[in-house]
Formats: structure tokens, sequence, C-alpha cells
């Protein structure tokens, strides 16, 4: 019996080649990163929880479907709209407007347009040339002169990065980049020039996550500082928070919200440090029929808005 | 004495321009008024055309919808 085993080998040679053969697995391959998100949708995350489309007034949508890509919509929206005003009181106009839609949804094409009753083009194009070059085009239109703005923006993936390259009317440049560094952070930065105002800025941003947070922090010349958390607490729930700073103009927003994602309906929630609190109700309904409240109360600069609305299919 | 030297050279820059303009324009000009002109032209362009164009494309995809599902509420 004794003999069995030879002296001097130790007991359990295959577990400790087993260990090391997973620590193996778990020790990052940084040949093999994971793409990571676009840089825009850095903060996506947090924009999703602390910034739902809150409206004010009626809202009714009725998407109809024609084929698996095509659909046209139509929007009937009315209710007081904010005009930008010099003093403090906000000022509001009611207006009512109807708006029509049709998209075209493939894999490699998207097309989005959005014209209202006023003369407003609104328009989106997503086009994938290869598997990795996409080119994106952003246009709203107007009737007026020297309002039209419109956008081109150049996406290139790459195994784990990503860059894009934006030219915008108005002489407006700009372009990114993202890296992924180990599978959970990465690290991306961006530079941007205004012709038309003489401006130019340069931006970093870092991305942490992990299956149940996500952390970014954004930090750019224009002295705006971002960063957010956002916690994954269960399936249904998730918590966030996001702390914005302007070191130029010495102005800090922060803000705490929820999510949560219930079978028949989404309630978030959030309160400012501006004293605003908003929250965005989505239920379900039936099978295609959406009820929407919308609610925005700012209690310091006295402007209270709620919303209903409804959306079909 | 300098605000004398100042009108002179003013005046002989308007000079310069004048000629410019009647005789030729020079390559960057004419670049930069062409584009101009092709971005409004685009501009009307997209702004009459886009949503026909979607409405096109998709009529035409597999399986085509019948033209009267494009104006029928249901």
């Amino acid at each position: 019996m004794a003999g069995l085993v030879p002296p001097g080998i130790p007991a359990v040679p295959a577990d400790v080649s087993h260990t090391a053969h997973t620590k193996h697995d778990e020790k990052t391959d940084y040949m093999n990163l994971p793409c990571p998100i676009p840089y825009e949708e850095l903060h996506r995350e947090a924009l999703m929880s602390l910034k739902p489309e809150t409206f004010e007034g009626l809202r009714f949508d009725f998407t109809k479907g024609l084929n698996q890509k095509f659909s046209l919509s139509h929007s009937v929206i009315m209710g007081p709209t904010e005009i930008p005003s010099q003093s403090a009181e906000t000022i509001k106009i009611p207006t009512a407007h109807y708006e029509f839609g049709a998209n075209f949804i493939d894999p490699n094409l998207m097309l989005i347009g959005r014209v209202m009753t006023d003369g407003r083009l609104n328009a989106r194009v997503k086009c994938d040339l290869t598997d990795n070059l996409t080119v994106k085009a952003n246009a709203q239109l107007t009737n007026e002169p020297h309002m039209s703005h419109g956008m081109f923006n150049f996406d290139y993936k790459g195994k784990d990065f990503r860059s894009q390259f934006q030219m915008g009317n108005g002489a407006l440049f700009g372009a990114n980049y993202i890296q992924s560094v180990t599978p959970h952070f990465s690290l991306g930065g961006e530079v941007f020039w205004a012709g038309q105002h003489r401006k130019s800025g340069i931006g970093y941003a870092a991305r942490y996550e992990t299956d149940k947070m996500v952390a970014t922090g954004q930090v750019a010349n224009t002295g705006i500082v971002a960063l957010s958390y956002v916690q994954k607490v269960s399936d249904k729930v998730s918590l966030a928070s996001d702390f914005m700073y302007n070191y130029l103009s010495k102005d800090v927003t922060a803000s705490v919200g929820y999510d949560y994602i219930l079978r028949q309906c989404r309630l978030r929630g959030k309160i400012d440090s501006n004293g605003c609190t908003t929250s965005y109700l989505e239920e379900r309904l039936n099978m295609g029929l959406n009820f929407i409240l919308s609610a925005e109360i700012d209690h310091r600069k006295k402007d209270y808005k709620f919303g209903f609305g409804l959306t079909v299919g | 004495m300098a605000s004398r030297v100042s009108l002179k050279t003013k005046g002989k820059g308007k000079g310069g321009k004048v000629s410019k303009g009647s005789d030729e324009k020079s390559a960057a000009q004419r670049l930069k008024e062409w584009s101009t002109w092709a971005m409004k032209k685009a501009k009307v362009v997209t702004h009459y055309g886009f949503i026909p164009l979607v409405i096109i494309i998709g009529m035409n995809s597999e399986p085509k919808p019948h033209l009267y599902q494009l104006l029928s509420p249901v």
C-alpha cells in the first residue's frame, strides 16, 4: 500500500494542476478584451434611470407596422412648451402639433424621419458599410434660415476599441476614441472644434462595469466633471446617482434616482440637488397599449409639469 | 503720417479686391461658393425628399405592403 504512492511526490498533483489551469483561465487575456460601448453611450445606464423623457400635457403616439422593417408613426402632442427666456421665471406657450414619422429598420440600414406640422424635419440615418465601419447622419431641418443643424458620424469598430469622427454644420469637427484596458475597465478621450464659435475642447472618460454595477467618470476642458454610479440591486431594481460639477462656473448638481422594471410597468424617479423631483411611469395596459404618466416638480423655480399619454403599437 | 499710410493701403486693398471680383476668383473662393450652393440645395432636397424616400424604400421592401395599408389607420 505504501509502495503505491511513491515518496516525495505530493498527494495532490492533479489538484494543483487543475487549480493552476483554472487560474490561467481567470487571468485576463489582454489580447482578447471585449469591445467597449460607444463613447456617446458612456453614461447610458445612468441616463436611462435618471433622465426619462418627461413631458408636459398630452402625448399620443400611434405606431403602425406595415411589415417587419417598415412602420409609420403618428403623434399628437398638446401642451405648454417652454421658451428660453432671459429672466429667472419660465415662460410657457401652449402649443399643439401633429408629427408624422416613417421608420425603416434593417440590420444594415436604418432610416428614421419625423416631420411636424410646422415643417420641422428630424432625420436619422445609420448605415453599416462593412462589419466595422458605420456611417450615421442626424439632421434637424427647419424652414427658418440658419436654424438647421446636421451632423455626420463615421464610426470604426476595432477588436477592443472604437473610434469616431464627427462633422457638423457650422464647421463643427470632433473625434473620439475608447479602448478596453481590462475586461471591466475602458478609457477614452475626445476632441472637438467648433469653427463658428471658435471653441475647441478636449475631454477624457473612464468606465468601470461589472455585472452588478457601472461607474463612469468624464472630464472636459470646458469645465465639466461628470461622475455617475449605477448599482443593479436585482433584476427588477436599479439605483443610480449622478454628480456634475463645472469647475469654471462653479455649478454643482447631484441627483439620485431609481428604476423599477416590473412585469406590467416601469417606474423611474429621481431627486435633484436643485430641488427638482421627477417621476415617470409607463404602464402596460394591454399588448401594445402603454399608458404614460410624467411629473416634474421644481420647487426652486416653481415650475410644475405634469403629463399623461398613451402609446399604441 | 501713420494715418495717411494706413489710408493709402486701405485704398490699395479695395482696388485690389475690386479687380479680383471682376476678373477671376481664386480657386478656394470658387470652391467655397460652390459648396455653399450645394449645401443649400442639399438642405432643400433633404427637407422635402427624406420622408418620401423612406416611404419608397419601405414600400419596396419584402414582404411588399399594399398601398391602402399606407393610408388606413388599421
